[in-house]
């Protein structure tokens, strides 16, 4: 079981890392609300799909779970799952319970 | 006629023609087992026409049945034993009527297969009464493509005499560059070297021994030398020319080529299976850029891809629809950068990772990251991505252990500098498998 609190310091570890990447300074702080994609953004479509790839990463190294996050499910949804770091915490809890469900058949 | 070419081998019976192993075998020697196979062949009723699979590698009974088939105008279609697991399906996609299987110690098996038809191209072939080449092509996906050339019109340039060199066989005997290394050597009376292994210490060891002047080989293979550092152990002094092909040369390596081998001249290659090695030049300035001979051959560029017309290229294809349009232009599938007499060879399509819109050629970024320290190796393909339809992935291989966050770290740094935001790999890992084919080409699937 992955908690959210450990989703969220992923997810604020890989934020972080993407920036800097983009030669950008990281935010002030990083909260639940900061917003990723949209109005506001902090990333640009390739940012997101780096901070994507960072936490799927994170997550196998530090959980032992593999998931696909930008999945065209994902990507099709009405409310998009990477809008905010809190949303895209919940996106990730669900996609790892929908795959451990998918595997446990 | 292709008699020409055993016509020329009789006037140098006794000069080397080929070293395998311990083994020497003089023109006289490769041209007396071409007659016992003659017998051989004709013993089997395996006449003018009759397609055979040769599986073998370069051995002097092996490149003389190669020989024996091209007189007969007969079929011949090498394979390795590499690709064994293949050949069932090979002879399938041929039609052979026989498979010779070479061993280890040159001798010989002959399997005669029961009939399983034609192929119109074959057929077109026989009526021509021309020899005949078969070479499955790897290709970088999906299953072989079996090339069928008139062996005849493919070997028609050799009759221009060229220098005679002594020259260590790189390439495998199922390679176009394989059979042009072989054929090329022996219309000039030259003396093939071959290799039992591809290990750079191995490959120089046999360099020095028999003072090879020309190494035809890939990239990858070159860079694996440098990194071996095998040259230091071994007097290379003899080698003249290092010819390099089959895919994008990183200008890292050449670069430090250069430096290693100063007096060696650098040559890139450019052959496909479909139309066997084209000759071309080098831009003297150390760089990766080639300007075609075009003797016997014509080149063209159409939106940014290299086309060729030439009476040596392959008549088709005997398992997928061919790539020729209607004046007889191939298609090579190979984009290309153009600058006055110039190109430059940017990759295969095929392998084009395009994000967002935006071209990226692997070898491009695989260059810049091979520039890098401590890299030994670099594939760089893309994956897909719902957001920007594919992402660039690298996958490297490290010459001394580094946690892959600070790698990953150093690699974009490094990157960002060197290459537009787009071209950075998002997605790095590190690997200890090799990254490269039996025949030393680069495998750039996302899954190795």
């Amino acid at each position: 079981m992955v908690e959210k609190q450990a989703v969220l310091d992923i997810i604020s570890a890989a934020l972080k890392e993407t920036l800097d990447q983009q030669g950008l300074p990281p935010p002030a702080s990083i909260t639940e609300d900061t917003v990723l994609v949209g109005k506001d953004a902090t990333l640009d479509s390739l940012g997101v799909v780096s901070l994507i790839v960072e936490v799927e990463q994170a997550l196998e190294q530090q959980h032992q779970v593999a998931v696909t996050l930008a999945s065209d499910k994902a990507m099709s949804a009405k409310n998009s799952p990477f809008r905010t770091v809190g949303v895209l915490a919940e996106h990730v809890l669900e996609t790892i319970k929908e795959e451990e469900e998918a595997a446990r058949g | 006629m292709t008699t020409w070419l055993l016509e020329r081998m009789e006037a140098w019976r006794d000069a080397p023609a080929l070293v395998w192993a311990d083994v020497h075998a003089s023109y006289g020697d490769l041209l007396d087992a071409v007659a016992q196979w003659q017998v051989e062949l004709d013993r089997q009723a395996l006449g003018a026409g009759s397609v055979v699979v040769i599986e073998a590698t370069f051995s002097p009974k092996a490149c003389a049945l190669l020989l024996a088939l091209l007189e007969r105008r007969a079929i011949a279609v090498p394979v390795t034993p590499g690709q064994r697991v293949h050949l069932e399906e090979f002879q399938g996609i041929a039609h052979a009527q026989a498979t010779v299987h070479i061993a280890d110690d040159d001798t010989f098996t002959v399997a005669r297969h029961a009939p399983t038809g034609t192929h119109a191209l074959t057929e077109k072939l026989r009526a021509l009464g021309h020899a005949g080449l078969v070479i499955f092509s790897s290709g970088s996906s999906g299953a072989a493509k079996a090339v069928l050339h008139d062996f005849e019109a493919l070997l028609e340039k050799f009759r221009t005499p060229r220098q005679k060199k002594c020259v260590l066989t790189f390439l495998l005997f199922d390679h176009i560059g394989g059979i042009d290394t072989l054929m090329n050597t022996l219309a000039n009376g030259g003396t093939v070297v071959t290799t039992p292994s591809r290990d750079p210490e191995v490959v120089c060891a046999l360099i020095a021994k028999h003072r090879v002047h020309t190494l035809p080989t890939s990239p990858t293979f070159l860079n694996l030398l440098l990194l071996s550092e095998a040259w230091q152990r071994h007097d290379l002094s003899s080698l003249q020319v290092i010819a390099y092909g089959t895919e994008p040369m990183p200008q890292p390596t050449l670069t430090r080529l250069a430096e290693v081998f100063p007096n060696a001249k650098l040559v890139q290659t450019y052959g496909l299976s479909e139309l066997g090695v084209l000759r071309s030049r080098s831009r003297p300035d150390g760089s990766l850029w080639l300007s075609f001979s075009n003797e016997g051959f014509e080149t063209q560029v159409r939106d940014g891809l290299l086309w060729v017309r030439s009476p040596a290229a392959m008549l088709g294809y005997l398992n997928a629809p061919d790539l020729f349009d209607g004046e007889g232009w191939l298609n090579t599938q190979d984009a290309v950068e153009v600058d006055g007499p110039w190109l430059r060879v940017l990759g295969r399509v095929s392998d084009l990772i395009n994000v967002g819109g935006q071209k990226v050629y692997p070898a491009e970024i695989e260059a810049v990251v091979m520039s890098m320290p401590n890299v030994a190796d670099v594939a760089v393909y893309g994956e897909k991505s719902p957001l920007t339809g594919q992402f660039v992935a690298a996958r490297v291989n490290l010459v001394e252990p580094e946690p892959l966050d600070v790698f990953k770290r150093r690699l974009r740094a490094f990157c960002r500098e060197r290459l537009a935001p787009y071209k950075i790999p998002v997605r790095i890992e590190l690997t200890e498998d090799r990254q490269f084919s039996a025949r030393f080409k680069k495998l750039r699937s996302p899954t190795s």
